[in-house]
């Protein structure tokens, strides 16, 4: 059985997290993975407040088991999702795309334990001085928007500045990846694209097929030139956007060309115009099984590694 | 002053021409992105002796010495 400090500030009984994947992972994915032991996140992404509410209640009728709410801050629903986790009292948040410190005075008072996914070591100084309680270090192998750095480098940097517990994410499928993850000096890891192949995760057949059908190589990353690039399978979309990136198009014309394209994907499976994040992990995604199994088989796999590390010293 | 401390490390940061550096200058301009920001900002408050809590956006350079010069005077 795994130990991990992270599981007893939680609640949880293994150390997984699951990504708070926009459009992707709704209160039904959260609480199968919650059920299963591990943290359940909803991703709030771009949605209402309402839709996180309503998705909030999903979840909380399916477990009794902690989980949590992924906030995305670039949202332009930001403030009432930030407002509808509080009147909820969300175990957990997690945010994206910068520094939460304006709402962690609302989230501590709500008792909500704040996880904020960093991409630096300093922007991981600046939000454990909001008050973070766990940082997550997201490495560039993830899917969706991505940081330069990679989880190999990011994780032990932020570790020797964090001072909090840290959670470890992108690039990680299996237990190799999560044993990797504890040597690194995190005490969890936060994986979402495996999860995008649990029975209970809604997104449309076809993008699990493609998942599923994956090679090493299958991902790309485009949108650099606006700032925040963005991982995904190589499909009739990404390689049109990767060619206009380079073109002389502009920012504007660029910007509004991924515009709802990740809804497309996951729920009209729509192949030539939708844009199907992934992280580079895919290629380690070889079934569909419940999210519960998922956890267990990564935690099995990683016991026997973190065991016999020692057979490396003499 | 403000001005001349953000100037400085931004020159120092990435090599900018400290000419081009006015209080009009966009960080897009200077190619420096929002974890480029957060790192400027952590360097900052070593050379001011104070924590700034960024919680407005900045566009320009000028945007940045008004909030610092703001907060110097909390």
């Amino acid at each position: 059985m795994l130990k991990s400090k992270l599981c007893q500030l939680l609640g949880i009984e293994y150390p997984i997290i699951q990504g708070g994947m926009a459009h992707v992972a709704d209160g039904k994915l959260a609480a199968a993975v919650s059920a299963g032991g591990g943290l359940g996140l909803i991703g709030a992404g771009n949605a209402p407040g309402d839709w996180v509410r309503e998705q909030i209640r999903v979840a909380a009728s399916l477990t009794d088991k902690p989980f949590g709410v992924n906030i995305m801050l670039l949202s332009p629903f930001v403030k009432e999702v930030a407002q509808v986790v509080a009147e909820e009292k969300v175990r957990v948040v997690t945010t994206g795309a910068g520094n939460p410190s304006r709402y962690m005075e609302s989230w501590k008072a709500a008792g909500i334990f704040v996880i904020p996914v960093v991409p630096s070591v300093s922007m991981t100084k600046l939000v454990v001085r909001a008050g973070a309680d766990a940082v997550i270090a997201e490495g560039g192998e993830s899917g969706g928007h991505v940081g330069e750095l990679t989880t190999m480098v990011l994780v032990p940097q932020v570790c020797d500045v964090a001072g909090v517990p840290v959670i470890a994410a992108g690039g990680i499928a299996d237990g190799r990846g999560l044993a990797a993850a504890f040597m690194l000096g995190a005490c969890a890891a936060q994986i979402g694209t495996r999860f995008l192949s649990a029975y209970e995760c809604g997104i449309h057949p076809l993008y699990k097929e493609k998942i599923l059908a994956a090679t090493d190589i299958a991902t790309i990353t485009t949108g650099k030139r606006l700032g925040h690039p963005v991982r995904s399978l190589k499909s009739p979309f990404s390689r049109a956007f990767y060619k206009a990136e380079y073109s002389d198009m502009s920012d504007e014309d660029l910007e509004a060309m991924g515009v709802g394209a990740l809804a497309l994907a996951v729920r009209e499976g729509d192949w030539q115009r939708g844009s199907f994040l992934a992280g580079q992990s895919a290629g380690m995604v070889k079934k569909e099984q419940p999210a519960a199994e998922i956890i267990r088989e990564i935690c099995e796999e990683a016991e026997p590694l973190l065991k016999g590390a020692g057979a490396w010293v003499e | 002053m403000v001005f001349d401390a953000i100037k400085k490390l931004i020159v120092e940061f990435n090599d900018s021409d400290p000419d081009a550096i006015t209080l009009e200058t966009t960080f897009k301009d200077l190619g420096i992105d929002s974890l480029d920001t957060a790192e400027l900002l952590i360097n900052l408050e070593e050379t001011v002796g104070k924590e700034i809590e960024l919680d407005e956006e900045v566009t320009t350079v000028g945007d940045l010495v008004a909030f610092v010069e703001k907060k110097l005077k909390e």
